[in-house]
């Protein structure tokens, strides 16, 4: 075992690190379960108390509000007919069935040991192949780089929009924001109009709270404005008890589950409902009985439950690996992570082998600690699905002020976040995702500074990006991805005008 | 969907225009075979205006009156008064301090969120605010703005 592997194992296992990871994951498992606070909201709520925290503790609890919100979505999927999050959309088909028939707790069960399973699985991807992909990202020049950073931010834009467009217009938008303050390669100040805080550009950070957490914040007050009542729940939950025939059931689902989970996780943007509905899918083709599905079946909640989680570990790979975040979850965390000066990327495992080490062990206690803390509080945590919202999200408005002005002890910050909630809100209003941006935000110097970098060094020739080998493939993945979203848009439209019947 | 693509498409070009006209005034460097700073923006104004164009395009070339066209207009009442209630409070938040200005912005989300009970609302406005900057400001060390209840409590 290398030294870099024991030590990081040891930071993860130490006291304060294990205790940030079990108060993370009892944060997300119930983040997750509310429906209407999103995992995102969850990390966004507690950013704040990265700042001040050591790095390894910071990301032990961002890690456990991860991997515990992935889980908790699940609860209020069961219990409610609800997801409470966007990844337990698919563990309705059968996890409510299951309650109705008065087993609630055999499929919360299954959610949470399937959860497990497909976290776990993405813990061992993410072990083994991490390391390897930063040993051969080291070898990348500035055009692979280029071309890489390309590649996630293209892929996304198709993913993430239902019009192709209207992704790639968010990006570009998103690109165009970066290029205020100072430019990477020579200094010189851009778009600052003489006003000195905008030097330094608009931090990524402040942008993502006010693009996810305000536009979250509006809907909750709309729907309680309209007299929604909050969900409670009567369902009973019955025996949490797994007989041997269920976990016989669910070995060939979770299995499916884990790898596509863990392959979906891998490319940026897809996240976890297209795995959850992927994974049900294969499983449900793959079953002997492929009619039960649907009906309240024990395969029908695993398949899901283990492919969301495995997206976790899956997305973590691009994110540590070449500092690419697969979501917005991954993207909080490269932010609080630079908050410390640790930049994801192949130079991590080189610099700061402990510390990559230490999160990919911080990522398995996090998956160990749900299902823990799942199994054992699971009556008590679902009694929080009744958690008053009137005061739930006041206090999320608060620490995204006090998130958003603790990066830099400045109320420019503040307004910045503000800004970004207003645009988040009307590009809402024009169907314009807003993913696009938040990756373009993250990755938008980056991408510059390899162009730059790359035709400085081949003295203006653009074929630079052609003659490397990686490069050409991530180009060539890049154009694909964008015609295969074009075409895919062509089909659906096809599709929705072709008569009826 | 139709007429808010083509306005989208109208606001980006207009936008766009004006990033490139402000792209024409960036300092130029003389360092041989590197690209200038305008060099990206260059790229971006290409691209934006590009894209806009397409869906300027796309829009025009729409049906007028789709079955897609028919999407219900979300509110616009409670937002607004979400963002008016929030820059109020981060206006005042700079020179009130932390504590000053949130009570009484938590108290009024309460409200906007649907609570009634107002001895609930007096007690989660004033307790909760507390908490935040006491667990910041001593357990945690996050300076947040003090204003005018300075040597108090913040």
């Amino acid at each position: 075992m290398s030294p870099d592997i024991a030590a990081g194992f040891i930071a993860a296992t130490l006291p304060g690190s294990l205790l940030a990871t079990a108060i993370g994951v009892v944060v997300g498992l119930v983040v997750g379960m509310i429906p209407g606070v999103t995992v995102s909201t969850g990390i966004i709520m507690v950013l704040p108390l990265t700042f001040a925290l050591d790095p390894t503790i910071s990301i032990a609890l961002l890690l456990g509000i991860y991997a515990g919100g992935m889980t908790g979505g699940s609860f209020s999927a069961v219990l409610l007919n609800i997801p409470g999050t966007p990844s337990a959309s698919a563990t309705i088909l059968d996890g409510y069935p299951m309650a109705r028939k008065g087993e609630a707790g055999r499929a919360i069960s299954v959610a949470i040991v399937a959860s497990f399973a497909g976290g776990f699985f993405s813990f061992l991807c993410l072990y083994f192949i991490a390391p390897s992909l930063a040993d051969l990202a080291l070898r990348f020049k500035a055009p692979d780089l280029f071309s890489v950073v390309f590649f996630g931010l293209s892929v996304i834009c198709t993913f993430a929009a239902r019009s192709p467009v209207k992704g790639l217009l968010s990006a570009v938008i998103g690109l165009a924001i970066v290029t205020v303050g100072q430019d990477p390669v020579m200094g010189t100040a851009r778009f600052t109009f003489g006003n000195a805080e905008l030097l330094s550009g608009i931090h990524f950070l402040s942008a993502l709270i006010g693009l996810f957490a305000i536009p979250q914040l509006v809907d909750n007050m709309i729907e309680l404005a309209r007299g929604a009542v909050e969900q409670r729940t009567s369902t009973r939950m019955g025996s949490l008890f797994l007989r041997l025939a269920d976990l016989k059931a669910m070995g060939l689902p979770v299995a499916i589950g884990s790898v596509v989970g863990a392959f979906i996780g891998i490319l940026p943007g897809a996240g976890g409902p297209i795995a959850a509905f992927i994974g049900y899918d294969y499983a449900k083709r793959w079953s002997r009985n492929p009619d039960k599905f649907g009906t309240g079946c024990v395969e029908g909640v695993a398949a899901p439950e283990s492919a969301n989680n495995g997206v976790t570990g899956g997305a973590l790979i691009p994110m540590m690996t070449l500092g690419i975040p697969g979501d917005p979850i991954t993207a909080i965390m490269i932010g609080a992570l630079l908050v410390h000066g640790l930049a994801p990327g192949p130079l991590l495992f080189m610099q700061r082998g402990d510390f990559a080490y230490a999160l990919i062990w911080s990522f398995m206690w996090a998956n160990i600690l749900t299902l823990l803390i799942s199994l054992a509080g699971v009556r008590i945590l679902v009694k929080l699905l009744a958690a008053p919202k009137t005061l739930l999200m006041p206090a999320i408005a608060i620490l995204c002020v006090i998130g958003s002005y603790a990066l830099r002890n400045s109320f420019f910050d503040v307004w910045m976040m503000l800004a970004f909630g207003l645009l988040a809100l009307a590009m809402r209003s024009i169907d314009m995702p807003v993913v696009p941006m938040l990756l373009a935000l993250v990755l938008g110097r980056q991408l510059e500074e390899y162009l730059r970098l790359s035709l400085t060094a081949s003295k203006g020739d653009p074929t630079v990006f052609f003659t490397s080998p990686f490069s050409l493939a991530f180009l060539v993945l890049s154009v694909v991805s964008i015609v295969w979203s074009f075409a895919a848009e062509r089909r659906r439209g096809g599709a929705r005008s072709a008569p009826a019947g | 969907m139709r007429t808010k693509n083509i306005v989208t498409a109208l606001v980006l070009i207009v936008l766009g225009t004006g990033y490139g006209f402000l792209t024409a005034g960036l300092p130029t460097r003389s360092l041989p075979n590197a690209p200038d700073p305008s060099f990206f923006p260059w790229v971006i104004t290409g691209c934006l205006l590009l894209l806009s164009a397409i869906l300027l395009v796309r829009g025009l070339a729409a049906p007028r009156k789709g079955r897609s066209d028919t999407v219900v207009a979300p509110p616009l009442r409670t937002p607004i008064v979400f963002l008016v209630v929030f820059a109020l409070y981060v206006a005042f938040l700079s020179f009130a301090g932390f504590v000053a200005a949130s009570v009484p912005f938590f108290a009024v989300l309460m409200v906007l969120y649907g609570e009634r009970r107002w001895i609930a609302i007096g007690a989660a406005s004033l307790v909760v605010p507390v908490i935040l900057v006491l667990v910041f400001r001593y357990v945690l060390q996050v300076p947040l703005p003090e204003g005018v209840l300075s040597g108090w409590i913040g």
